[in-house]
């Protein structure tokens, strides 16, 4: 690092420790790692949507000389999945295919070439089984079953209510209701899927390396679906680029690359191209959401009635957390003393959905902030005002038991609304021209993780040895969030050394201390607080070292910029490379662990599904979005954001404003171009054309404001910064094309030709009602 | 059938021997052996593979290295000098221009070929010349800014 | 997958008369100058062929020369090139074509007449070996059926090239040759209704040139695509405004609507006398009825029909009155 930075360092901006290698190539992701021993891998797709494979008869691409080893259905028989209770994939389909696209057979070649001729080759005889996309159709009574155990193919129905919802519509002084169609949407992070497996067959161990957020995941079903022991696996995460949530579940890609491995005795890299990526999916589900506020007339929450149907593709994946989060995210920003909500994850003949960043809350945070803005204009209130009428008080707990112990929201809707010049600006901006706000929240960490298995939730190892530094050991995966630099900077704020003198070693099961992953933005919360504790302990030794050779209490010894002194005296002082040979010599090299519990009170309700939604702490946003819509071309451009966040406290401010920027970003795709489009099960936007995610020219000037409510339990008071932002966009911008020229959008995206449909139905409609009133 | 090219890298020449089809993506990485040209799409929608080909920046997984002979290539693996960061690299690092870093070979080569063509662009001009640059980590608001320090920096 | 390029010998001509020498003696070889759109199309499995004819190396092909009576753009000058040459700058509609095709690496590789020969587009063509074999191929490229439209014998794939509407409205003309000589025609005359067969290449042809006739004309050129840069074109219009103030005469031509470029044709082309609002109007109205997009891309037909119409008429109230 150019300067760096002596003593404190949480709170300041501080370049990714990992930096350096981004920017000069250096850095080596999984598919940079091929080498010349290296066979290449090949999958066959399905392509069909639905239907019972008769045969696979790969006995042709078996005998095409330069093919190494061919895989099917055959070569494993273990399910695969997420989610203990709903683990229904086969790394390649056995009885059935349930999606277009679906893995049946893989090769492995001396090339690309050969490995893509094989697949030619290979006879697959499928009866075709009636498809559905919509869960209108897959639901519809005698549908074919996409899975046998699940009637009218659904996979998870939810359905709780929280405080007396009848009562409080009863109450209320305007209730309206309206339905909204969020289009689904994929995580598109930049780097393809690969993977590269090596199998050692004198030793029967397998190495895998890939492009995961969660290797413990990955490493627990290869063990399962391969039928190896787990100390017989080694799962290695180099550099990612990306993940958004696309890699927190298993994918079928790593089971396949490791059982040709092993079927070929050797090592196979596994590159898949962005159309493979973009079908191995598990993107946020296509969502119809009915959703059913009551208000009191001055614009508190009385009462909230929602339903939440998921096209949620031919697998379960992660699709019950998904359900289940979108209705207990219903809480937890807002007082809402009453809830029911009613959700089906349903199966439909497309890629299997899985968890994106906002997972779950996204579509009806969505729903629930357009909503509220209508309703607000209905009664006569600002939009601000009408959710400072709902604001939680800390520490509360909310109707699902769910553990609220620092809010900043206040603060957040106060920054955005200065910012903006809301106040002077509402009302009186040129025609097309519109501005509009949206909330948001998101969790810091699952409370209960879906593996439980009564270990800590995190663990984190540190050495310090003869050369004295101090070498961090984590498997929390950086996916490019900064995690690395944020355990790194816990080190050295608690060690109160140079930050240059901590190394981060990440994510290889052999050396690394099993960590749950990157998902649910759990990682500064729970890792962060274990780097503390494993620092703190550290620093203890450090300081009983000293003051041994000092001749003082413990307890008086301090340590700021690598130098240890006595509190309050001005006697001589120790560097640390002095501390550390006293402490060395007491008992060698050094090595302590820091571990994280969530506590039980975190963990959500007793009720069915109660612990998913529960976290230690939530992020809040507020934003404005600014407008200008083309009433000709029904273009709508985004010319500015103002996005304020409360994560509680900032330990690399660099980092925050990254996150915010960049989910407040993504929460602009989906809402302005993104969504995945199937053409009878076919992927007709399974490229960067199609894809739309916007490029800079389309990129608005995000202006980021950091809300610090110091969390009680957060490490040095954080929270989460990653995606509590996303979901706050797509209803601002909703909200500020009602407010540019009048009209109530109702699906997601905001693309030009559904806005020009909507605004001809709107001509229409008011065309009509003038002829009536005339 | 293979032919003979002959080309710089990064100031260096190389003779090889390559066949007709082969992309320039692939020559880099799997014979040269530099895997900082990043490949993120199916043929030039996203930027991640590019490289300065005569100092005008190319998208190398559609442009055949045969394609390339006598040409000179420049990579983000030649950018540092002495292992000295160049005021982008530099830039990209210290304002969070790359978060995964998968984009970033291909954003600073192509904001290099736009800094040394137009060393104080505005706003839009950046947004101009690397709009064929997908980033799905920062918004682009921090890549914007890393290229207006590494050009003040280099004035 | 990341599909390999298949295999073929590529073949580097320094002059015209060897590229049609070539190309008299494969008849399967393709020509590839930028490669922005072939390459991409050969690493999805779209093309067959044994032998690439790069045009990189051809003498004179790269050149821009001005004459008394307009420009002479060679088929190989680069868009990035275009756009800079100091002698096309009056035609704005050209500048503003070639800007907004692709993004800036494409056009530091990407020529005029790659982009006036670029193959047609649609969403059952332009996808993987495996996703078309999934749906049984269409009419355009090894199947019987197209997609879009089947009840009917053609291939409705959309012509994409932004430059083609720019250049047919300034009158431009293209010379080809061939192993039988040299012709030259009329631009706008270069294409065909057919998503399949669109140009009118004869057998070993090669564009060499493009006449743009000198005009000091107001032009513009209006795209209609979801993001501000690298989309094709959902729809664009080309539009020229010539004549005296208050009798202006326009012609307007479009592109991504049908599977040729098309002029126009205006009820009434001249504004003197005419109505302003009426006018302006008829225009939007000649616009929508003259194009004919299909399902050929994720967004609708009807929307693509509607704003290009609504570009037009934006575009031709702008230099007219502007």
């Amino acid at each position: 690092m150019n300067t760096p930075i002596k003593g404190k360092v949480a709170g300041q901006y501080v370049p990714l420790v990992d930096g350096i290698e981004k920017v000069t190539g250096r850095a080596i992701y999984t598919a940079d790692m091929e080498s010349e021993d290296c066979l290449i891998g090949r999958i066959l797709r399905s392509p069909v949507s639905h239907g019972r494979i008769i045969s696979v008869d790969t006995s042709k691409a078996e005998a095409l000389p330069g093919v190494v080893a061919v895989v099917t259905g055959d070569d494993s028989d273990k399910t695969y999945g997420v989610i203990p209770i709903a683990m229904n994939e086969y790394p390649m389909a056995r009885d059935k295919v349930r999606y277009r696209g679906e893995p049946i057979a893989a090769v492995c070649a001396i090339d690309a070439a050969t490995a893509a001729a094989a697949l030619e080759l290979i006879e697959v005889e499928i009866e075709e089984l009636p498809a559905y996309y919509r869960p209108a159709d897959s639901r519809a009574e005698g549908a074919e079953l996409l899975h046998d155990n699940k009637p009218n193919n659904i996979e998870r129905e939810v359905s709780n209510e929280f405080g007396d919802v009848a009562a409080g519509f009863a109450n209320s002084a305007l209730i309206r209701e309206a339905v909204f169609d969020c289009a689904e949407v994929n995580h598109a992070q930049m780097e393809p899927h690969a993977a590269l497996a090596e199998y050692d067959v004198e030793r029967d161990r397998l190495t895998l390396h890939s492009v995961t957020q969660v290797p413990f995941y990955v490493h627990l079903m290869l063990a399962r679906c391969l039928d190896m022991d787990t100390s017989r696996i080694r799962v290695i995460k180099p550099f990612v680029g990306g993940g958004f949530g696309a890699r927190t579940e298993a994918l079928n890609f790593e089971m396949i690359t490791a059982l040709l491995a092993r079927k070929c005795g050797g090592k196979v890299m596994m590159r898949m191209s962005r159309e493979e990526t973009f079908i191995t999916h598990r993107g946020r589900p296509d969502t119809e959401v009915r959703l059913k506020i009551g208000l009191s007339e001055t614009g508190k929450i009385l009462a909230v009635d929602c339903e939440a149907v998921m096209a949620g593709g031919g697998y379960a994946g992660y699709g019950l957390v998904t359900i289940l989060y979108a209705g207990a995210l219903l809480q937890g920003i807002y007082d809402t003393p009453a809830v029911k909500y009613h959700g089906y994850r349903v199966y439909t003949n497309t890629p299997p959905c899985g968890a994106m960043r906002g997972h779950g809350t996204v579509d009806v945070r969505h729903a629930f902030e357009c909503l509220l803005d209508r309703m607000a204009r209905e009664l006569g209130l600002d939009p601000f005002a009408v959710r400072r009428a709902n604001l939680l008080y800390a520490p509360m707990r909310t109707a699902n038991e769910l553990m609220v112990n620092s809010y900043g929201l206040a603060e957040c809707l106060d920054e955005v609304e200065k910012a903006s010049g809301w106040k002077q600006r509402l009302g009186k901006l040129p025609p097309g021209r519109g501005i509009g706000m949206a909330c948001s929240h998101y969790v810091s960490g699952a409370a209960k993780p879906v593996h439980w298995t009564g270990e800590p939730h995190a663990v984190v190892a540190m050495k310090l040895d003869f050369d004295g530094s101090v070498t961090v050991l984590t498997g929390a995966s950086d996916i490019g969030q900064g995690s690395s630099t944020i355990v790194a900077m816990a080190a050295a704020e608690i060690l109160g050394i140079d930050i240059g003198r901590v190394r981060v070693v990440a994510n290889d099961s052999a050396i690394t201390p099993k960590d749950n992953g990157s998902y649910s933005s759990r990682v500064t919360f729970m890792v962060g607080n274990a780097a503390i504790e494993a620092a703190k302990e550290l620093s203890r030794k450090l300081r009983e070292a000293a003051a041994q050779k000092l001749d003082a209490d413990p307890a008086d010894i301090e340590c700021e910029g690598e130098v240890f002194s006595v509190r309050g005296s001005q006697q001589s002082s120790l560097n640390f490379q002095e501390v550390a040979f006293a402490a060395l010599a007491l008992e060698g090299t050094i090595n302590v662990k820091g571990t994280f519990r969530t506590p039980p009170e975190a963990q959500g309700g007793k009720h069915r599904g109660g612990a998913v939604g529960s976290t230690m702490g939530f992020s809040y946003a507020a934003q404005v979005v600014e407008v200008d819509v083309d009433l000709d071309t029904g273009r709508i451009k985004v010319e500015k954001v103002w996005a304020a966040l409360d994560c509680g406290f900032a330990i690399n401010r660099l980092a925050v404003e990254g996150q915010i920027e960049g989910s407040v970003w993504m929460g602009m795709g989906q809402a302005m171009s993104e969504e995945t489009r199937y053409q009878d099960g076919l992927p007709v936007h399974a490229n960067f054309l199609d894809y739309r995610m916007p490029t800079i020219v389309d990129t608005p000037d995000i202006e980021v404001f950091i809300v610090e409510s110091n969390d009680p339990l957060g490490p040095f008071g954080a929270k989460e910064a990653g995606e509590g932002a996303l979901s706050g966009f797509p209803p601002a911008v909703v909200n500020a094309v009602a407010n540019a020229i009048g009209l109530d959008v109702d699906f997601l995206p905001l693309t030009p030709d559904r806005v020009m449909d909507a605004l001809i139905k709107a001509r229409r409609e008011a065309k009509k009602k003038k002829k009536v009133s005339a | 059938m293979k032919r003979m090219i002959s080309l710089t890298i990064n100031g260096k020449r190389y003779d090889d021997a390559i066949a007709d089809n082969l992309l320039l993506i692939d020559y880099l990485r799997d014979v040269r052996k530099l895997t900082g040209a990043k490949r993120g799409c199916d043929g030039g929608e996203c930027g991640a593979c590019s490289v300065l080909v005569d100092k005008k920046p190319h998208l190398s997984c559609i442009t055949l290295a045969a394609m390339c002979d006598g040409a000179e290539i420049e990579t983000i693996e030649g950018q540092a000098k002495q292992g000295k960061l160049t005021p982008l690299q530099r830039s990209f690092h210290e304002n969070l221009g790359a978060q995964c870093g998968y984009c970033t070979p291909g954003m600073i080569m192509t904001a290099e070929a736009l800094l040394r063509e137009n060393p104080d662009p505005d706003e839009d001009q950046i947004k101009a010349a690397l709009g064929g640059n997908l980033c799905r980590c920062t918004g682009f608001i921090k890549i914007v800014k890393s290229v207006q320090v590494a050009a003040k920096e280099m004035q | 997958m990341s599909e390999a390029l298949p295999q073929f010998q590529l073949s580097r001509p320094a002059s015209i008369a060897e590229v049609v020498a070539t190309l008299k003696s494969h008849p399967d070889a393709r020509l590839c100058a930028g490669g922005t759109d072939l390459i991409v199309n050969m690493r999805r499995g779209l093309v067959e062929t044994d032998m690439l004819v790069d045009l990189g190396k051809v003498a004179g092909l790269n050149q821009i020369t001005e004459t008394k009576k307009g420009l002479e753009i060679g088929a190989g000058v680069t868009l990035a090139d275009l756009i800079a040459n100091k002698a096309v700058q009056t035609y704005t509609a050209v500048l503003e074509a070639a800007g907004a095709i692709a993004g800036p690496s494409h056009r530091q590789s990407a020529t005029v007449g790659g982009n006036l020969c670029l193959d047609t587009r649609c969403l059952y063509y332009n996808q993987s070996h495996w996703w078309r074999k999934s749906n049984n191929f269409c009419l355009k490229y090894k199947g019987d059926t197209c997609h879009v439209a089947p009840q009917g014998n053609r291939c409705r794939a959309a012509f994409s090239g932004d430059l083609a509407p720019a250049l047919i409205v300034f009158g431009a003309e293209i010379t080809l040759v061939g192993p039988d000589g040299t012709r030259r025609l009329k631009l706008a005359d270069f294409y065909h209704e057919d998503g399949a067969a669109h140009l009118d290449l004869k057998p070993g042809e090669i564009l060499t040139t493009v006449h743009l006739p000198k005009s000091n004309a107001r032009s513009a050129y209006g795209k209609v695509r979801i993001r501000e840069i690298m989309d094709f074109p959902l729809a664009g219009v080309a539009l020229v405004c010539s004549g005296a103030k208050g009798d202006e005469t326009l012609s307007v031509a479009v592109t991504g609507t049908n599977s040729m470029p098309l002029m126009v044709e205006l009820t009434k082309a001249q504004m003197l006398g005419a109505d302003q609002d009426a006018f302006f109007a008829a225009i939007n109205k000649d616009v929508q009825k003259s194009v004919s997009p299909q399902r050929t891309t994720t967004t609708g037909s009807h929307y693509r029909r509607l704003s290009i119409a609504a570009v037009a008429e934006r575009l031709a109230r702008e230099l007219c009155l502007g």
